[in-house]
């Protein structure tokens, strides 16, 4: 394997971003298809540092860190990747519910889902229910990912559940997150999925995706 | 149980409690924040910029829950707000930070001189000196303040958290400063007549331990040192999954830490008392109290008792405010339990909520087509409990009173009969008289005169008998 993909790997896990957008741009110079960056270094270091956060052996800071890193790469690589016609595999649109205006979990899982190869339509903090309806239709999403923070929101992502069942939409599955968010909740609310953080979020994503 | 501090009143009995002294019954701290709004009918809006609505939110939650302390206002927000954060306000929860004035970097130097004169912080102390005035030698009076690194993430943002991997001086400066302020509004709180001072520092459940005590703790060590210096008690409260803190949350020096549904009770029970703290939790805000019944609230009730252990100095309480529009029944519920052991062991009793069981092979008599008037007394068990054994030989002393054919049954939900008789005649409450499978005298013992008559009003429906009342 090519030395610049680990070390670019390693760069992701411990947010080193100036070196992570160097070694990048080394990659694309020696010639390295930049899908093939992206799924074989980006992705994977993603998802190591995902599969910590879920162990409890790092925390919100490393994933922010290793996300920014990423995203540094990612400007280098999304125009690559659209000239090279590149098409994500599923089509999300996230927001936090109205009344919130947390956005550090809701960031995480939408940087967690385009390295997962989705294409994400964020519709940042404090979203009026009929925004992620209109955002799903328009973008032909179908997922929608809403997240919460405060105990006192969570009657507002209920109700958006509710309305994005009323509005015709068949395809388009829920998925809710957020600290105060439990698998009972969710269930009470009718979402098709629940996920506790943000690395857990893409398995679970692909997991209701396929149901 | 042994070596009891004898209480006089609520307030005595938490903060007994939160000494980990032990306490004849378990206290119970509602943190009502914006529902005291709902309480007296104004929005979100209106209760937190008002010392009257806030006063007056307090005053109707201590009457209806009661409750042995309250915090008087739940908003992570007040002091941000003085500090240059823009508010975004709503009608049903509180206000959220919409700017973060040190976004660009980290001059504090240039944001507002702080004061507690400032703001809305005026309103809630002055709520809190009426609350004491009014109730609070009864009810102990938490003054909620935003905890370090919450503030200061109000202030600088998420970047707070990517600058904790720099190896500057900046992100401790701005804990220190927000420390500062903590320091501020904790005296002026206690001086308003604040008894506790809980430190709400929700972000701590989003950092790892590492990070907790490099940065936070020795914060909140110089918080909650003041708070003790000053005459206080001092508690922790952090909302969301802080599992993996719970340790070093208490290695701090407060002396009480208070949790949300996402942690196991029972694990903060244990770390808690290896400690010698006191500790706080974790009714479900809002799949129980919030969209729940009141036999969704007992369970849940029985659950955080029975996970809190029997060791001194558990408080119960939800984990973080209550939303707004939680159901008052529930939080009364709470409250009945809290006060009456014996509803306790009935709560004990509820069959599960997802139990499938409709007790077909249990048959209850065909009430119309019986001859004599069937009272069924629905107990925990009358051979144990003393409002069952009343309300049953209630039943009987008043059968054998009535001059008409009548007979009369405990049935013990203690047993799977009694559960099936419970639930086909719809029984609300236990104890219970029912009168040919009608729920008559709920959680009542019912004057004599009253129950024969309703033996009467049966024996008549069904055309036996004549009533001698």
């Amino acid at each position: 394997m090519n030395q610049n993909l680990t070390l670019l790997q390693s760069a992701i896990e411990a947010g080193k971003r100036k070196d992570a957008v160097a070694l990048t741009r080394s990659l694309l110079d020696e010639g390295m298809a930049p899908l093939d960056v992206v799924e074989q270094a980006l992705v994977p270091g993603m998802s190591v540092i995902g599969e910590k956060f879920k162990r409890n052996e790092v925390f919100v800071p490393e994933m922010l860190i290793a996300a920014r890193a990423m995203k540094e790469c990612m400007v280098l690589l999304e125009p690559l990747l659209v000239a090279a016609g590149v098409k994500p595999k599923h089509t999300a649109v996230i927001g936090t519910v109205q009344g919130d205006l947390h956005d550090i979990g809701k960031n995480l899982v939408a940087m967690m889902l385009k390295g997962a190869n989705f294409a994400v339509h964020d519709l940042g903090t404090n979203v009026p229910t009929e925004k992620f309806v209109e955002a799903a239709r328009e973008h032909g999403a179908e997922l929608v990912c809403l997240s919460a923070l405060l105990t006192t929101t969570m009657p507002a992502m209920r109700e958006a559940v509710g309305v994005i069942r009323a509005a015709a939409l068949p395809k388009v599955k829920i998925l809710v997150g957020g600290a105060p968010i439990t698998q009972e909740f969710c269930n009470e609310i009718g979402a098709d999925g629940y996920s506790p953080d943000a690395a857990s979020a893409v398995d679970k994503a692909k997991e209701v995706l396929s149901a | 149980m042994n070596n009891l501090t004898p209480s006089k009143n609520g307030r005595e009995l938490l903060l007994c409690a939160l000494r980990c002294q032990p306490v004849e019954r378990t206290p119970w701290v509602p943190f009502v924040g914006v529902h005291g709004g709902a309480l007296i009918g104004v929005d979100a809006t209106a209760h937190l910029q008002s010392a009257d609505h806030i006063f007056r939110g307090l005053r109707e939650a201590a009457k209806r829950y009661r409750p042995d302390g309250l915090p008087v206002a739940f908003d992570l927000q007040l002091e941000a707000e003085v500090l240059g954060c823009a508010l975004a306000w709503a009608k049903e929860t509180p206000p959220s930070v919409a700017s973060h004035p040190l976004g660009a970097d980290y001059a504090t130097q240039k944001l507002p001189t702080f004061s507690v004169d400032q703001g809305r912080i005026p309103f809630v102390l002055e709520a809190t000196r009426r609350a004491k005035a009014a109730f609070g030698e009864e009810i102990a009076l938490y003054g909620v303040i935003t905890g370090p690194l919450t503030l200061a993430l109000h202030l600088r943002g998420d970047d707070l958290l990517l600058d904790m991997f720099e190896e500057t001086d900046e992100v401790p400066e701005l804990l220190a400063y927000c420390t500062e302020i903590a320091r501020q509004m904790a005296e002026a709180y206690l001086e308003a007549g604040a008894d506790v001072i809980a430190v709400v520092d929700p972000m701590v459940s989003q950092i790892g331990p590492h990070h907790f005590e490099e940065f936070v703790a020795p914060c909140l060590n110089r918080i909650f040192d003041h708070v003790r210096d000053c005459g206080g008690l001092s508690s922790l409260f952090v909302c969301g999954n802080a599992t993996r803190n719970l340790e070093a949350m208490c290695a701090t020096q407060c002396d009480n830490i208070s949790i949300d549904e996402n942690v196991n009770l029972a694990d903060l029970a244990r770390v808690a008392q290896a400690h010698g703290k006191s500790f706080g939790g974790n009714l479900k805000l809002t799949v129980v109290l919030l969209l729940g019944d009141e036999d969704d609230t007992r369970r849940d009730v029985v659950r955080a008792l029975d996970q809190a252990g029997t060791a001194p100095g558990f408080v119960l309480a939800p984990g973080c405010d209550l939303p707004y529009a939680v159901k008052t029944a529930n939080l009364e519920t709470v409250a009945a339990l809290v006060h009456d052991p014996y509803q306790v062991e009935v709560a004990r009793r509820l069959p599960a909520k997802d139990l499938d069981d409709d007790f077909a092979d249990i048959a209850i008599p065909e009430y119309g087509a019986e001859k004599s008037v069937i009272v069924d007394v629905v107990t925990l068990d009358s051979a144990g409990c003393a409002p069952c054994a009343y309300i049953y030989s209630a039943a009987m002393e008043a059968a054998r009173a009535f001059e008409g054919p009548v007979s009369v049954h405990e049935r013990k939900i203690t047993g799977r009969e009694g559960l099936a008789y419970m639930k086909k005649l719809g029984v609300s409450a236990i104890p219970s008289i029912c009168v040919d499978g009608q729920e008559r005298f709920a959680s009542i013992i019912p004057d004599r005169r009253e129950l024969i008559q309703a033996l009467s009003d049966a024996a008549t429906a069904k055309g036996t008998g004549r009533a001698s009342p």
